[in-house]
């Protein structure tokens, strides 16, 4: 079995050697493709391949303008004209090849830009090339957001500079303010003492001065109340010595009442318990104080020297402290100025692409996505072409027929040969992604040999299938009706030439069972998404899983052809 | 040939159906070493059906082949390479050179390369296709191709030659060539079954023949026996022109009609001899005849065949 294995892949090889055609068609034609694919539609990708002509009238001619100008000269997808007018730029679009979209940019778009309105840029647009119009829409329209974002982010910075600089006014302000408010508190503190210091002065002269005068007032106020109460006492000391003399008369005569009345008493004998008592008189005062009274007031000696007023000596004058003197709102308002923040002006709502996973890059050259999917539906072809096709012919021929009759195993032979086109499927895919690499910068990812995973998957799976090709075709025209049938389906449905989202739900559950929707994923997961070589050994096993189905069913259909 | 030496190729008792069809009913044979038979018999007869289970590429549905008297299961590889197939297709590789398509299957063959070498370079030389070696193939003229297929099928020397109308498209000089090296073959050893619709390439080279018709060995014998199976008088075949008279040729004397396609303006008269030519055209000028062209021939294979079949071979006339 092996050594039939073996003998056919060497036959297989000479074959391919000697057919030039066929090599060209499994080896350059996938290069040639994938070269005119990338040129022709790298553009709508960003590419620089056969970019766009872009007419384009700068009506405005501001700083602006200038600078959407050379943007768009920066961008490599489009070749920039600078016409005259719009008229000219509209028949420029209308009559030249590559010329979907024409820009004006009108007078004033600039200044408007400036003072915060919305000015808009002028397209015309060939509606006939409505893909390429799209394409460089989302161009121009990111450009005007870049540079509405640059205006914008320009004046954020003018207006920040300002408040700085306001800031700086205040803080000297500030500073200044606060000079003057400790100069003037200190001078007021000064003039409080000099104030009190003048009053106390003041106050203590008009003391003294009040203080003397005040004596001698009171001198002469005494002099006289001493005279008038010498008098005064006088005469009260007179009627007093009277009142003392009655008095004493009148101790005289109560004494003679009593004797008096002892005597009545006595002279009525019996009757003289009839008698009522007489009333009895007030007790007089004491003899001492009788006596008292009629000692002679003494007035107390005045003080012979002049009245001294007792003034303090010195008035303590406290004048109220300086109030603490603040900047009040006015520090609060410096204070608040000096933090003041502006704030940002609103920006412009746009995105930024970021990748969904890790290495991930988000611009992609257009060869990453193409190559891989042309690859795929070539090597799908070649299959058919080196083996279905083949296959048949040996059938036709009776070359297997005659090599069966050699004890070689059918078995054998179909596995050779299957294994030679499956070892022309790996360089086949090698060749161009190295061409892809070498010529159109196409990403390998970060690890290029693990593009040697996906790549042996789907050339097994590819053999595999044109095996079953071979072996259900009836006629030698329908092996490659059939087998480029089946091999565009696979492409198309697999995602090797547009992006599996874009079908329908059932169709994408078809997908599944397709050796080309595992074997894309891997080498979008590997190229575009950078993602290490593990996450393509799924896609790997499904693609195994899926070619060992083909090949026991190609086998299987072939034995028994064979019988 | 010696009947003593044992068969190299034997098919007892083969059946093969397609579907309905029955291709092949009981048919057994045996082919020894030194022996050419020819397998004879019209398109559709189950000649390739019959070499294909020789060939053990198609199992019969009944009865057995047996390679040097013993199964094909019994060692696939050793007895597979006692076999040697020349199919009527030509089974070769165009792109090729006419060395390479040797090598690979005398390599598919089992030879090592320094054998597989010496027997490319004898096997192109016998073919005298030596000095054209490392031509490719597409290059070559029809008989080139024709020798090439033999040369293919031969370089590995096996025991059993299976042979499927290998003369086909062959210029007559490849003709030549390639039943000189048939005979040649033979001679040297090998038994070969030759499948065949020519009557003259199976009289010339063939050892014995088998009539084969509707899947049916209808007739085996050496070539004598078989020719003589279609009577021993000869024949002229006529090609005419205008209608032939009422009761066609009954007043020719000695005279049986085989055959006309009055369509085609032919007809195949027997006669008692060769002696006779002269009279008998002069007989249809006299019945108004107009002949344009006549052939004469002995009794062949093909009046064997149409003797014992009622119809003729391809390319034969009625």
């Amino acid at each position: 079995m092996l050594r039939a294995v073996w003998l056919t892949t060497q036959n297989e090889a000479r074959l391919l050697v000697k057919d030039p055609i066929v090599l060209f068609m499994l080896l350059f034609a996938p290069v040639v493709i994938i070269t005119v694919a990338g040129y022709s539609l790298g553009s709508l990708y960003g590419g620089s391949a056969n970019s766009f002509r872009l007419p384009l009238v700068d009506l405005d001619h501001s700083e602006l303008s200038a600078e959407i100008v050379n943007a768009l000269r920066r961008e490599s997808s489009v070749k920039v004209e600078l016409v005259g007018d719009a008229a000219q730029a509209r028949r420029m679009v209308s009559h030249r090849d590559r010329t979907p979209i024409a820009i004006v940019i009108p007078a004033g778009t600039g200044r408007d830009l400036e003072q915060g309105q919305a000015p808009r840029l002028v397209l015309f647009a060939d509606p006939v090339r409505r893909v390429e119009v799209n394409a460089l829409e989302l161009r121009v329209a990111e450009l005007c957001r870049k540079v509405t974002e640059s205006a914008r982010r320009r004046a954020q910075d003018q207006l920040e500079r300002e408040v700085a600089s306001i800031k700086e006014s205040v803080r000297r302000i500030s500073q200044q303010v606060e000079q003057t408010h400790k100069r003037a508190q200190s001078q007021w503190e000064r003039d409080r003492k000099e104030v009190e210091a003048s009053i106390r002065d003041q106050t203590n002269a008009a003391i003294r001065q009040a203080g003397a005068e005040s004596r001698e007032a009171l001198q002469e106020r005494q002099k006289q109340l001493w005279e008038a109460m010498q008098k005064q006492l006088s005469e009260r000391q007179s009627a007093l010595s009277d009142l003392q003399n009655y008095l004493a008369q009148l101790q005289s005569a109560e004494r003679a009442f009593d004797e008096w009345l002892a005597a009545l008493k006595e002279a009525a004998g019996t009757h003289a318990r009839d008698i009522p008592p007489p009333p009895a008189l007030p007790s007089p005062p004491s003899a001492a104080k009788l006596l008292l009274l009629a000692t002679p007031i003494t007035l107390p000696s005045l003080d012979p020297n002049p009245l001294v007023l007792k003034l303090p000596h010195a008035i303590s004058v406290k004048a109220p402290p300086v109030p603490a003197f603040t900047l009040g709102d006015l520090a609060e308002e410096l204070s608040r100025l000096e933090s003041l923040s502006i704030g940002t002006l609103p920006g412009g709502l746009s995105f930024a692409e970021h990748a969904a996973l890790e290495h991930e890059p988000v611009v992609v050259n257009a060869f990453d996505q193409y190559v891989p999917g042309f690859g795929v539906t070539f090597l799908l072809i070649g299959m058919m072409l080196g083996i279905a096709l083949t296959l048949f012919d040996e059938r036709d021929w009776g070359t297997l027929k005659r090599l069966e009759v050699s004890g070689a195993p059918l078995t054998g032979l179909l596995l050779g040969k299957l294994f030679a086109r499956f070892i022309v499927g790996i360089a086949q895919m090698v060749l161009l992604f190295a061409v892809g690499w070498a010529l159109f910068g196409m990403s390998l990812g970060r690890n290029p040999l693990a593009l040697i995973i996906p790549t042996v998957g789907i050339s097994f799976a590819a053999a595999a299938l044109a095996l079953v090709v071979a072996s259900i075709a009836t006629a030698h025209d329908s092996v490659m009706s059939l087998g480029v049938t089946i091999s565009m389906a696979m492409a198309a449905i697999g995602g090797c030439w547009w992006p599996l989202d874009f079908e329908p739900g059932w169709m994408r559950e078809l997908a599944r069972w397709l050796p080309t929707t595992w074997t894309m994923q891997a080498f979008n997961d590997l190229m575009i998404r950078n993602q290490p070589p593990s996450t393509a050994l799924l896609p790997l096993a499904a693609t195994i899983g899926i070619g060992a189905i083909f090949i026991v069913t190609g086998l299987l259909r072939f034995l028994s052809l064979d019988d | 040939m010696s009947p003593a030496k044992a068969p190299l190729l034997e098919a007892v008792g083969i059946s093969k159906s397609y579907g309905a069809r029955l291709a092949l009913d009981n048919v057994s044979l045996a082919v020894r070493p030194g022996e050419i038979i020819a397998l004879l018999g019209p398109n559709g007869a189950g000649k390739t059906t019959t070499l294909s289970i020789l060939a053990t590429l198609l199992k019969p549905d009944s009865g057995h082949v047996l390679i040097s008297g013993k199964p094909r299961k019994s060692d696939p590889t050793g007895l597979g390479r006692m076999l040697g197939l020349v199919p009527q297709s030509l089974a070769l590789y165009p792109t090729l050179s006419a060395a390479q398509n040797v090598w690979h299957f005398a390599r598919m063959q089992g030879l090592a390369r320094d054998d597989a070498k010496e027997c490319c370079r004898r096997a192109l030389e016998e073919v005298g296709l030596g000095d054209r070696a490392s031509d490719p193939t597409y290059a070559f003229s029809g008989g080139m191709k024709r020798l090439l297929n033999l040369a293919c099928g031969i370089v590995h020397r096996p025991s059993v030659l299976l042979l499927d109308e290998p003369t086909v498209g062959a210029d007559l000089q490849s003709r030549e060539q390639l039943l000189a090296l048939i005979r040649h073959y033979a001679d040297v050893g090998a038994g070969v079954i030759y499948s065949t619709h020519y009557m003259e390439e199976a009289e010339r080279i063939c050892d014995r023949v088998l009539l084969i018709d509707r899947g049916k060995l209808i007739a085996e014998g050496d070539l004598e026996k078989m020719i003589s199976l279609g009577g021993s008088r000869p024949r002229i075949e006529l090609t005419y022109r205008g209608q032939l008279p009422d009761g066609r040729f009954g007043s020719l004397a000695g005279v049986r009609e085989i055959g006309t396609t009055t369509s085609e303006g032919k007809a195949i008269l027997e006669m008692n001899s060769f002696a006779q030519v002269e009279e008998v055209l002069h007989g249809l000028r006299t019945l108004g005849v107009n002949v344009v062209d006549f052939n004469l021939h002995s009794p062949n294979l093909a009046d064997a065949f149409i003797a014992l079949t009622g119809h003729a071979l391809r390319d034969q006339v009625l």
